[in-house]
């Protein structure tokens, strides 16, 4: 990634920023001439990975969020950083998919769309406490339009 | 998102979404279906075609009104998705109540990839879901 300091947004974590995160997202791809698809795809992902951290990691309690938008010749990425209690989303199992629809547990469906939405994701926790996740898609590659979940990129 | 409620008739009611439904709105979806069921709505056709992005949580309100339907409460926000494992076994396989308007590409994906265009009818126009709501 690059060394300069990337596009940052800093949000007080509450429902209410989840629109300025979207609106984030939004412009940085539209800086960087990013396709509809692409766009559309992160928009989702981002979302999602923010209303969790705002729901399950801070749990209505205060605390903040930070968004950085990363860019390398070969892909584009989301790095989400909290000082919420220690979750991992890349621990989140996929939906059980052989399984009928109305016997399936439906928990994570935010995790769900963010990974199937990307081309990876992945968590870390942060020396100062507080988790990272970097949500990514490579440049040019765009998504088959009716595949509901991929093979999960390992490279971290 | 502004919300919007007709009543063609007297045992269904239309709402419609214009906006972005997320996280920081969905309770608000609910409560409109909640009103409407109260009003004595036996069926609920949500319009989303005006719907420009959809969260998961939008799921979560189109369930817990399908609950309602059923004369069950949903549960609480927090439990959301546990809610709508609920929701998903109570109505699996009866009528959901609840008839899907005219989504956009970004929404219906997520109805896709989510499943739930499988539990719930998916009309392209209000005519049509009107059509379904009163056989």
């Amino acid at each position: 990634m690059t060394t300069a300091t990337p596009p940052t947004l800093r949000i007080a974590a509450g429902v209410d920023a989840l629109a300025g995160v979207r609106a984030f997202v939004r412009e940085q791809l539209a800086r960087v001439g990013a396709d509809e698809e692409t766009t559309a795809d992160f928009v989702q992902a981002v979302d999602e990975l923010v209303c969790n951290i705002v729901e399950h990691g801070y749990a209505g309690a205060p605390g903040s969020i930070e968004i950085a938008f990363l860019e390398t010749p070969d892909e584009l990425a989301f790095r989400i950083r909290d000082e919420a209690p220690p979750f991992d989303p890349t621990a989140v199992p996929e939906p059980p998919l052989h399984v009928p629809l109305r016997e399936r547990k439906l928990g994570g469906m935010g995790v769900h769309l963010a990974r199937s939405l990307t081309d990876g994701f992945d968590h870390r926790i942060l020396p100062s406490g507080g988790n990272e996740v970097t949500v990514r898609k490579r440049r040019g590659t765009a998504r088959e339009a009716t595949d509901g979940h991929h093979d999960r990129s390992t490279e971290r | 998102m502004d919300i919007t409620t007709d009543r063609p008739s007297a045992d269904v009611a239309v709402i419609g979404l214009t906006g972005e439904l997320d996280g920081s709105n969905f309770e608000d979806v609910i409560a409109a279906g909640r009103t409407a069921r109260d009003g004595g709505a036996r069926r609920i056709v949500l319009d989303l075609s005006g719907l420009s992005y959809m969260g998961s949580s939008g799921l979560v309100a189109i369930h817990s009104i399908a609950l309602l339907l059923a004369g069950k409460e949903p549960t609480s926000p927090e439990d959301g998705w546990q809610a709508i494992h609920e929701v998903s076994q109570s109505v699996g396989d009866g009528d959901p109540g609840v008839i899907l308007v005219g989504p956009g590409a970004s929404v219906q994906r997520v109805l896709d990839r989510s499943g739930m265009s499988e539990l719930f009818p998916v009309h392209p126009d209000r005519a049509a879901a009107l059509g379904a709501a009163t056989t």
